[in-house]
């Protein structure tokens, strides 16, 4: 059973079409009761950062998700989803985050002409290195809406990175049972739904395994 | 870098997707889902869907064909989009508060098109933006362009002037939080004259927000130009990705070419197969359904109920506005089908020598150079039509085509003299491609009882046989006649040159029931259903291989074909007359087709081939309304009598035929009254005169 967790202020329809479609046969909005239970979680979201963390704090949604991921549950955050694995954000103040991941939330810099921030659109995407969201070196092509992007603090835990405004942005974090997008996966088509295919294939894998 | 898009517009009326021109005049192309499932295959960057309805109520249900779609509101429809959208979705039309933009992106919308609430209170844009984030709120502009050269903001659907400039009114939303702005040329709309540069320039050199360019794409060389000459990030249009097959990844594909770096093109989803997936459960479930109903005489149609909905008629012809075809209605209750009518009786001889050159060109494009296959294929069924075809591009354009013929075994004695007298009469080669009547058998059984019509072998072997003979053959080019919706209901304007297309053929030849639909229903095997397979998509993409309507270039007009067929070939017209239409020389090649297929057409919606035929002829003025009446009144409910042969044929009894028949009743046209079928009649409404 997959957990999906529901802000209140993301689209959970558009998610569970896409899981859907990869061919997920069990995936249930995220409560306080199934999370530990769960195969795995997926965070989706958009949205402001503050909100984000409010909705996940009125759910009673934030401990439960911390004892998953320390009991090497598989998570993959979505946009909003893998921003709020993060320490924290300046987006609008300082708001901490979940902490599962070392990094800060930052701003875009748009300061070379054709840039602007949110940066909204198909951006082509280039893998770091071979993992589980990216088997090999073929990126892909992604519809991003974002305003801020995640800083790592260690650069290993990037997975994949886009060129905005002339520097190399992370885009996608692969760390242990830790995944995230920056990108809307489930609004990128193939290559979107190839991504949550191959998450969800990794926590059959896993599962399989420990039954 | 972000990459320009390539954005389809679907306008939505009344729960079907339509054709529109000047923003006035609107034809039916058919279901949203068959569209939308087709862009899915095809990896679109995005869509915009723009409900253009008049009122948020429909009813589209229909026994006879395979739709998963049973809603009854613009917004069921973007439900049902959203579950095959794996891109960003845009929908806008008649959004008036913040709660009708939380309602649609619940339903699945990912951004959401504002117009007229715009126009009369700016604030909401401000509102909408800070509650739904500025990347959701997309203003769509609809701009005219004065004789003066000045260009003003309409409002109401493209009817009320507002005094605004467009690239002031861009600079403004921008300001109040608009994310994109959705730019359309009224006086562009369906005209085919490419996009209007000089407006798309002024709105993206004063806005700082991403610009979509909209109206007046005619030629998929057209989108380069809005990006490269126009300035905009995104390039839209609605109507001509109606018109082509592949219309998508060949657009792109051309814009790539042209210096333009989008998403490559890609054709087969690897997560949506092209041939729909049918809950094979369900659908049992649902036959099971019908057949205890024709048993027990429990048919929808005899039930009480609340009319919603009454047939209306077209105020120049006699076609009823509940009927199995894609019709649309003017304001003044004329039919699509006489409007286009007029525009092809008003088509000039000057015109008509451009529109033979048009198909010169398309003809020496695809001519083979080299002797190693034949130059064209043509469609032919052995009738007047495929004489006519035959004798325009082998007599007059001295091409050497490749004869493709489907026989469904129902043929009539002069129907079979004519086919296969072709090769001897025009000196072509020709294939008859002839499956098994064993196969053919359950095929009629079996589509009678799904969808109420025992010739959907033929509709789909028909549209099928000649395009898989031309990609094995990888001949580019097949020749169709007419355009059969074009002529009977106005579906598409003569400027269009609609041509072939799968989903043409999956949604309105075979009523949404794919070939592997039947596979295990009475031990039909895969194997047993080559015959009605299409090429893939890769196949057609490969060799670019299209299906065009002579129609479109060539004058038609059946009884004209049908005399200079005689007078120069002998083609031999029937003498014996069809009990359901006193046309003598239409579907000589299959006897039901006239006869106990249409009969069920009558079953289902009221009226039949002899009301077609009566349009056809007022609208061509070889009849007077009141001629056509009394024939509609004479033939359109007679019981043919080919329908022994076919219960013959099929080993079924006549009972049993009128029970399974009698399910497929519409509601919306029968009720039960002292025990008979009843319907409203033309020549007893208002609508008579």
């Amino acid at each position: 059973m997959i957990a999906v967790v529901d802000l209140k202020i993301s689209n959970l329809a558009s998610v569970s079409n896409a899981l859907r479609q990869v061919g997920a046969s069990e995936h249930v909005p995220a409560t306080r009761a199934n999370v530990p239970g769960a195969d795995a979680v997926i965070l989706p979201g958009v949205g402001a950062y503050g909100d984000g963390m409010a909705s996940l704090r009125e759910q009673g949604l934030i401990e439960p998700i911390r004892v998953a991921v320390r009991g090497g549950t598989p998570v993959l955050g979505i946009c909003l989803g893998m921003q709020l694995m993060a320490s924290c954000s300046s987006e609008f103040g300082d708001h901490e985050g979940l902490g599962l991941l070392p990094g800060r939330v930052e701003r875009l810099v748009a300061d070379r002409p054709g840039y602007r921030v949110p940066n909204i659109g198909w951006c082509d995407v280039s893998p770091t290195r071979k993992g589980v969201l990216f088997p090999d070196a073929a990126g892909g092509c992604y519809y991003h809406v974002h305003s801020f992007h995640l800083v790592a603090d260690d650069p290993a835990m990037v997975a994949a990175t886009t060129e905005f405004s002339g520097r190399s942005v992370a885009v996608a974090i692969e760390s242990g049972n830790l995944f995230g997008v920056q990108f809307h996966a489930e609004k990128s088509q193939d290559d979107g739904l190839a991504i949550l295919s191959r998450f969800l294939r990794h926590v059959g894998a896993r599962s399989g395994a420990n039954a | 870098m972000i990459r320009p898009r390539l954005i389809p517009v679907l306008l939505l009326k009344h729960g079907v997707i339509v054709r529109s021109q000047l923003f006035k005049v609107h034809q039916v192309i058919g279901n949203p889902m068959s569209t939308v499932e087709r862009l899915s295959d095809w990896n679109v960057d995005e869509l915009v869907l723009l409900d253009i309805s008049a009122d948020d109520y429909h009813d589209l249900r229909r026994d006879d064909i395979q739709q998963r779609y049973q809603g009854t509101s613009a917004v069921d429809v973007l439900r049902e989009v959203a579950k095959v959208c794996f891109m960003p979705l845009t929908f806008g039309g008649r959004i008036r508060s913040l709660g009708d933009i939380a309602e649609r992106i619940s339903a699945g919308a990912d951004k959401v098109s504002i117009n007229s609430v715009a126009l009369a209170d700016p604030a909401f844009v401000e509102q909408a933006s800070r509650r739904f984030g500025a990347q959701c709120v997309v203003v769509s502009i609809d701009a005219k362009r004065h004789p003066d050269g000045r260009y003003e903001v309409y409002g109401g659907d493209g009817k009320i002037a507002t005094g605004r400039d467009p690239a002031e009114w861009a600079c403004r939303v921008a300001q109040l939080g608009a994310g994109e702005i959705l730019l359309n040329s009224i006086d562009r709309d369906g005209s085919a004259q490419g996009y209007d540069l000089e407006l798309i320039n002024r709105v993206t050199r004063a806005a700082d927000i991403p610009v979509i360019a909209c109206g007046g794409v005619g030629a998929y060389e057209h989108f380069a130009a809005g990006i490269i000459h126009g300035g905009a990030n995104a390039v839209a249009a609605a109507n001509i990705f109606h018109f082509y097959e592949l219309s998508y990844p060949m657009a792109k594909q051309a814009t790539i070419d042209l210096g333009v770096p989008m998403r490559p093109v890609r054709l087969d989803s690897l997560w949506q197969r092209r041939e729909p997936d049918y809950d094979l459960g369900a659908e049992d479930g649902r036959l099971a359904d019908r057949r205890a109903r024709a048993e027990t005489g429990n048919y929808m149609a005899a039930r009480a109920r609340v009319q919603k909905s009454a047939i209306r008629w077209c105020t120049c012809c006699v076609y009823p506005s509940i009927s199995a075809a894609p019709m649309e209605f003017d304001p003044n209750g004329v039919c699509m089908g006489c409007r286009m009518a007029e525009v092809k009786t008003a088509i000039n001889p000057a015109d008509w020598a451009r529109r033979k050159e048009l198909l010169r060109a398309i003809l020496e494009k695809y001519r083979c150079r080299d002797g190693s296959r034949h130059d064209v294929v043509i469609a032919v069924s052995g009738g007047k039509d495929s004489w006519f075809q035959t004798h325009v591009i082998k007599n007059e354009f001295g091409l050497n085509p490749l004869l493709v013929t489907y026989d469904g075994n129902n043929w009539t004695e002069p129907g079979w003299r004519n086919m296969v007298r072709m090769r001897e009469v025009f000196g072509c080669d020709h294939v008859v491609v002839r499956p098994s009547v064993d196969v053919l058998k359950k095929l009629n059984r079996l589509a009678f009882e799904i969808m109420g019509d025992m010739n959907w072998h033929a509709h789909v072997g028909i549209t099928t046989a000649p395009v898989r003979v031309a990609a094995q053959n990888r001949i580019p080019l097949v020749i169709w006649g007419e355009h059969g919706y074009l002529d009977l209901c106005g579906q598409f304007s003569m400027d269009d040159f609609p041509e072939m297309s799968y989903r043409d053929r999956l949604e309105h030849f075979a009523r949404g029931y794919e070939w592997n639909y039947f596979v295990g229903r009475e031990g039909l095997t895969s194997t047993a259903m080559v015959t009605w397979k299409y090429p893939s998509d890769q196949e057609l993409f490969d060799i670019d291989l299209r299906g065009i309507y002579l129609g479109n270039y060539v004058y038609w007009e059946a009884n004209d074909h049908t005399r200079l067929m005689v007078e120069k070939y002998g083609f031999e017209t029937s003498d014996i007359s069809f009990d359901r239409t006193y046309r003598r020389m239409s579907n000589l090649d299959d006897m039901h087709e006239n006869g106990v297929h249409d009969y069920l057409k009558y079953i289902k919606f009221g009226y039949g081939r002899c009301t077609d035929h009566v349009c056809k002829d007022i609208r061509a003025g070889l009849m007077s309304r009141e001629r056509g009446l009394e024939l509609v009144r004479q033939m359109d409910h007679v019981k043919p009598g080919d329908l022994k042969r076919w219960l013959e044929y099929t080993g079924k009894t006549e009972e049993w035929f009128d029970r399974v028949a009698d399910t497929f009743r519409d509601p919306r046209v029968w009720r039960m009254a002292d025990g008979a079928w009843q319907k409203d009649e033309l020549w007893k409404s208002g609508d008579a005169k």
